[in-house]
């Protein structure tokens, strides 16, 4: 089949661009690590106190430092006319989203779930508490992702004011981080949660390609 | 045979142009020449659909394109006046990833005499983002042989490029003309090209 030829080629792409773009991978992880320092220091290394606060804070600045990478999502594919290009090569706009949806997943969001079980350490979090964080990051990161996509697009939009789009993922993400850090909290209900976490994801994988689309479709007519 | 039919494009309420109609055959080259914003791009945009006509139609082979537009892009090759290529990758990544998105047949080899001819054969395994601008076009150019398709559709080739290069071009054209292609280029700047018919952009 040719699609499958093509969606090959388009991972293989991403392969290329993410080898070439490794350095900003790193410095979205030492971003992570460092915002971690600066609150260690900030609250003093009371040992009771980092083990009650200590999951809330690694979620929300895993949330924080994966919006530095959303914008090149779509920005440089868009720019140079690549878009245009697949699409004329058979795909639609919604599989390309969708595509780039995974691609981010695998190529941004994976390579986070190494630095958890190290910040873990910091705030001497027990290894069963780091396996449940590691698990509710890795679907919690795909919803982010798939945020990250609708707000990367609108924002080819907009040519001015980039934060707004943060704005829309720190918005939408709120049920995360509260299905998240409750199901660490609550230990005798674990599933329940975990499965209205997955549907959260489903939900979101199933609206974002088509968002994304009709954003990237407004935004090739207004270039 | 491309065939357009009456277009006419408003963008924010602003008349761009009215009322435009082009047919090109089989081996026939045509130029859209016209003054800075007389809607040249747009027009270009307009035929592939990637801009909604207000009114009129375009047909490829006698059929409406959009009713199946995707077989319609199977023959055609864009180049837009801003360079495709990805500046972060090789220029061997690049010219891959445009072949497997054209399904085209070309081998490694005549993709190498092609680079050779254009003097870019050193480059092979440089990121495109250390080329000159010149280079950059050269190497954009390269992708309507590259893409192996029946219409060229092209916004200001000429840009940046040599005088060698411009005639290099040119005979491009005109092999791809004698193998009953299509061509339709917007550019301020005359080349000296046989049968070539121009459309005047008021």
């Amino acid at each position: 089949m040719q699609i499958f030829k093509k969606i090959k080629l388009f991972f293989f792409r991403e392969l290329k661009l993410f080898y070439s773009k490794i350095t900003d991978l790193f410095s979205n992880i030492l971003f992570f690590f460092l915002s971690i320092f600066v609150f260690v220091f900030a609250l003093g290394a009371e040992k009771a106190l980092m083990q009650t606060i200590g999951v809330g804070i690694i979620w929300a600045l895993l949330l924080l430092s994966s919006t530095l990478s959303i914008r090149r999502i779509y920005e440089d594919d868009f720019k140079n006319g690549s878009l245009i290009i697949m699409h004329m090569g058979g795909l639609s706009y919604e599989l390309i989203a969708f595509l780039k949806i995974i691609s981010h997943f695998i190529f941004v969001q994976i390579p986070f779930l190494i630095s958890i079980p190290i910040a873990g350490l910091f705030f001497n979090i027990n290894i069963n508490e780091i396996i449940v964080l590691i698990i509710t990051f890795a679907i919690g990161s795909l919803i982010l992702s798939c945020l990250g996509s609708i707000s990367a697009s609108m924002n080819l939009l907009n040519k001015t004011n980039f934060s707004i789009g943060s704005l829309i993922i720190l918005l939408f993400s709120i049920p995360v981080i509260i299905f998240s850090v409750g199901i660490i909290n609550s230990n005798n209900d674990f599933t329940s949660l975990l499965n209205l976490l997955f549907g959260i994801a489903l939900i979101f994988v199933g609206i974002s390609p088509w968002s994304s689309a009709s954003c990237i479709k407004l935004a090739i007519k207004n270039k | 045979m491309l065939l357009a039919n009456n277009l006419s494009f408003s963008r924010n309420k602003v008349n761009i142009f009215n009322d435009i109609s082009l047919s090109i055959g089989r081996g026939q080259i045509k130029q859209i020449k016209g003054k800075n914003g007389s809607g040249k791009t747009t027009f270009l945009k307009t035929i592939l659909n990637i801009l909604l006509p207000e009114n009129g139609e375009v047909f490829w082979e006698g059929k409406n394109i959009k009713k199946n537009i995707f077989n319609f892009y199977k023959e055609i090759t864009l180049i837009m006046d801003e360079p495709s290529s990805t500046k972060s990758l090789t220029l061997i990544n690049n010219i891959n990833f445009w072949k497997g998105f054209s399904d085209s047949t070309i081998t490694d080899n005549e993709v190498l005499l092609l680079l050779q001819a254009f003097k870019l054969e050193k480059y092979i395994h440089t990121q495109v983002m250390y080329l000159s601008s010149g280079e950059v076009k050269k190497l954009e150019l390269l992708r309507l042989i590259i893409e192996q398709k029946k219409i060229w559709i092209l916004d200001e080739p000429y840009n940046h490029l040599d005088e060698g290069s411009i005639e290099i071009l040119n005979q491009t054209f005109v092999d791809h003309i004698k193998k009953n292609g299509i061509i339709l280029f917007a550019s301020h700047f005359e080349p000296i090209i046989t049968n070539l018919e121009i459309i005047n952009f008021k």
